[in-house]
């Protein structure tokens, strides 16, 4: 094993880098095993096969059953979650100090040792459905469900990360072990411990009870995302809906883009803080939706810009019109200099809550590792921050996003707004989908 | 005679009131009430004012950072009927304009110091928090003590900001199911305490406030006498409590009217209403009536929840989603209410379900856990969950100040807070058992059901990327 120590990091001999953020105010210890896999290597016409290949990991290994891990897990007073994204897998919790060791024999077993019994696959996928069907019931998730899906059409980011009614019927035992034995191997892992424990104790626990097969990282790339042309709104058709939900957004940064922090600067100033643009007009001058915000997604390749709001039906073309005219001003005429320092104080200042707890300066480490970052991607935020201005800011507001191709979701009563929103400026088409279909 | 000698924070206490000028207002003066133990090391001091000002604080010099708390000893319980929701609409007014500052103003200075800020009500409280860089404390104690004393009331703000309540209201109750069947579940339980009606208020009565109703809200409750700071942070005493003698010691006092909540009668039957609502699968929600946040009881019934549904090997996770396969989702609750509430269960079922053979298996749970004692490695299990989650609460600034806000203001005493995890500790199998017999029975209950309107049913013909594939 080789030791960075000063930065507490170190790379196993079968290649897993393993994180240690030491801080011992209270007698609790984050435990966390990242796997540099996601939705995005879902088998095309399979979405959902690696989160139910993670979720398979709590339901039974070769020696427990699914109801002796649950036990075990409670019985030592720890929270254990398994989750899954587009680009990594997360396995890990946190479990009062005394008893560590016991939480990572148990999580290393979880993830050595997965049985990835028939009984217990056919079991998550009754269970993925009915998530399925539950998730119709809460109208901001509906949303953003299709919003994905919607706004990358064909691309793997279009893929939902739980799956759809269809292609979660159609997943077997055979291609979760395939994803598996492909991506949960040494060099694919990074293990992270934040809070009462010492480098020491970290490598002694990761030799112990964390070594996963050895194995290289899969090399799959990501194709490059693109948006289809024009303004296209898509309704999600709910019924007795007094308030709509609207998500539109556009193409903006991946991580390591030159333009993705004057981006991050200018969002800010749009829809970042209670005082931005966005907020005010729609917010505080108007009262038309209890929140309006805008953000800017970060991943290996370019991710969404997007705005949120949730007017009342009555005022939902009022609202939507209006933040198209505000992207629009924001694009064509930049960020103030004025605003642009607001935004880069807040940006500068509030980094001391990123990195207030052990867990946080965890996991923006793990981040780091898991989208092979510069090591000063997090420390040297601040100060790339301060380096943007005016010009870099509208620059990379005019070269990234484009107010003309825009995806468009609505959850609202069709019958209601339909005529209505098809009269949106620049909507070149309409769609409308049944709130249940899943 | 022996002299008694000063503890630090009384020496403290002496040098600030010493340092007060000849003229200051006797509303400055500090008074030390005592000093709390807060985990290994720390303690913190509790202090008030000549005015009525409660003050906790706790250096915590883990970040560069620091939380400032504000808690008003006012929330729904003090409206009256027909002007439901007013404490909340006060909530947001809070951040409006005050004698000298324009609208918009303290948040752009709080952001701009790389700060967030924020606002609860609830029944018995509102609480406005900041989190800020350390260097920042005499910046947030000069705004929230400015809009303690100069808010601004005008229409033009009020008709504004009702506007922006509607619209919460709409997506947290109205168009929520679980938001609107809470609110069903509180108003059929409770049919005279305030706890009967919803904190954002009735869409009627949000409507219908004018800018006098507000104007009166403020000068009655937003006053020393009825609030507590609470600082934590990489901060000395010494400068919080000088800082917030000087922008705090000059305000006045107010007469707070004595809260006169109307006793819940007794419930001796269920209660139950039917829902139909555009949902795939059926809910179920359940409210039995529950024992104060203050009252012993209340740590034994939370162990009691745990044992029945916190964690997946709890009993009825065990049986409803995993054995059964009846539901999806499960979740239940004490309220922590200063007066007894409710405990609440929630059930999502699974589509095609149907809701009796749920209620049967929460009624033999509950059945079970009345007539046998748990086993001691079941309650160790819950107690270790309880002791965890207690934990994971003060990892930050922000969560002790809030622990300790919550604490002094429901429970009467934030020193509650430690001895309430000693209390955890001492739970037994007798004690669960015995607030299973008097809690948790069905005469107390009060049940919603909900079922899928005529029409809704799942459409598994999904035309996302692999239908379209």
């Amino acid at each position: 094993m080789t030791e960075r120590a000063a930065v507490a990091r170190f790379v196993t001999d079968l290649g897993t880098v393993v994180l240690c953020e030491e801080e011992h105010s209270l007698p609790l210890v984050h435990v966390s095993v990242s796997l540099k896999t996601g939705s995005v290597h879902d088998p095309r016409g399979l979405s959902g096969v690696v989160r139910m290949c993670t979720r398979l990991l709590r339901m039974g290994t070769r020696k427990l059953s699914a109801t002796q891990i649950e036990e075990r897990i409670d019985a030592m007073g720890a929270h254990l979650g398994v989750g899954c994204s587009s680009s990594y897998v997360h396995i890990g919790g946190v479990v009062v100090a005394h008893n560590l060791e016991k939480f990572v024999a148990l999580i290393g077993e979880l993830i050595r040792s997965p049985a990835f019994r028939v009984a217990d696959l056919s079991r998550v996928k009754r269970e993925t459905l009915a998530e399925l069907a539950a998730a119709c019931d809460d109208d901001r998730s509906l949303a953003a469900r299709h919003f994905r899906a919607f706004a990358f059409g064909e691309h793997p980011y279009a893929r939902p990360i739980v799956g759809n009614s269809r292609s979660v019927k159609a997943i077997t035992r055979a291609h979760v072990l395939r994803h598996y034995d492909k991506h949960f191997v040494s060099e694919n892992a990074v293990i992270g411990f934040a809070g009462a424990i010492t480098p020491l104790r970290a490598r002694a626990l990761v030799d112990r009870h964390l070594t996963l097969a050895r194995g290289k990282a899969p090399t799959e790339s990501v194709p490059v995302p693109k948006l289809e042309k024009g303004r296209r709104l898509l309704i999600v058709d709910k019924p007795e809906r007094t308030q709509t939900q609207i998500l539109m957004g556009t193409l903006g940064t991946h991580l390591d883009d030159p333009d993705h922090v004057p981006l991050t600067v200018a969002n800010v100033v749009f829809g970042g803080l209670f005082t931005a643009r966005l907020t005010h007009e729609v917010r505080s001058k108007r009262g038309m939706s209890y929140g309006a915000s805008s953000s800017l997604g970060h991943d290996r390749q370019r991710e969404l810009w997007s705005m949120w709001t949730f007017p009342s039906s009555k005022q939902a073309f009022e609202c939507a019109e209006l933040e198209l005219r505000l992207m629009e001003e924001w694009i064509k005429g930049g960020v103030k200099p004025s605003e642009l320092r607001v935004a880069k104080s807040f940006l500068e200042k509030s980094h001391a809550f990123e990195v207030d707890t052990a867990q946080k300066r965890l996991d923006q480490r793990i981040e780091t590792e898991v989208f092979g970052l510069p090591e000063d991607y997090h420390s040297g935020f601040t100060a790339r921050v301060h380096g943007v201005n005016v010009q870099s800011a509208n620059a990379a507001l005019k070269k990234r996003l484009s107010s003309d191709d825009l995806a468009i979701v609505v959850v609202a009563t069709a019958k209601d707004l339909r005529s209505e929103l098809a009269k949106l400026p620049g909507i070149r088409s309409v769609e409308v989908v049944p709130f249940d279909r899943i | 005679m022996t002299r008694k000698t000063r503890t630090p924070r009384e020496e403290l206490v002496a040098r600030l009131n010493a340092a007060r000028r000849k003229n200051s207002a006797p509303s400055s003066k500090l008074r030390l009430l005592g000093e709390l133990p807060f985990g290994e090391g720390h303690t913190v001091g509790r202090y008030a004012f000549g005015n009525g000002l409660t003050m906790l604080v706790l250096p915590d010099h883990s970040a560069p950072v620091l939380s400032f708390h504000t808690w008003y000893g006012v929330g729904s319980k003090h409206e009256k009927p027909g002007k439901t929701g007013l404490a909340h609409l006060f909530e947001h007014l809070m951040f409006n304009e005050t004698k000298h500052m324009r609208k918009g103003v303290l948040d752009r200075m709080i952001e701009s110091a790389g700060g967030e800020t924020n606002a609860a009500t609830w029944t018995d409280w509102t609480h406005y928090h900041s989190e800020l860089p350390a260097s920042e404390l005499p910046m947030i104690a000069k705004l929230e003590a400015d809009r303690m004393r100069h808010l601004v009331l005008r229409d033009r703000q009020v008709v504004s900001e009702k506007e922006v309540v509607a619209n919460e209201r709409r997506y947290r109750v109205d168009d929520d199911l679980e938001g609107e069947v809470s609110e069903l579940l509180y108003a059929t339980a409770f049919t005279r305490h305030p706890y009967g009606w919803p904190t954002i208020g009735f869409m009627r009565d949000i409507e219908n406030f004018n800018t006098a109703d507000c104007r009166r809200f403020y000068k009655t409750y937003y006053a020393p006498n009825n609030a507590t700071l609470i600082v934590v942070g990489d901060v000395e005493e010494e400068a919080v409590l000088r800082v917030v003698q000087h922008e705090y010691g000059s305000i006045k006092a107010s007469k707070i009217p004595p809260l006169r909540a109307a006793a819940e009668p007794e419930q001796s039957k269920e209660r139950a209403c039917l829902l139909t609502r555009p949902t795939p699968a059926p809910k179920l929600a359940l409210g039995y009536r529950a024992p104060s946040f203050r009252d012993p009881d209340y740590v034994a019934l939370a162990l009691a929840n745990d044992i029945l549904l916190g964690g997946r090997s709890s009993r009825l996770y065990s049986r409803l989603l995993r054995d059964e396969e009846l539901i999806t989702d499960l979740h239940g609750s004490i309220a922590p209410f200063s007066d007894p509430g409710l405990y609440e269960l929630w059930f999502s079922l699974r589509p095609g379900g149907v809701l009796p053979p749920v209620l049967r298996i929460v009624d033999q749970e509950l059945s079970r856990m009345r007539t046998e004692p748990v086993s001691v490695r079941e309650l160790s299990k819950v107690k270790n969950r309880a002791e965890l989650g207690f934990l994971q609460g003060l990892e930050t600034a922000g969560g002790k100040a809030e622990q300790l806000g919550f604490f002094e203001v429901v429970a009467g005493d934030a020193g509650i807070l430690f001895s309430r995890l000693a209390a955890l500790r001492a739970v037994t199998p007798k004690d669960i058992q015995r607030v299973a017999k008097r809690y948790l029975r069905t005469g107390r209950r009060t049940r919603i059901s909900v079922l899928p309107s005529e029409g809704v049913s799942l459409d598994a013909s999904s035309d996302s990327e692999e239908a379209r594939a």
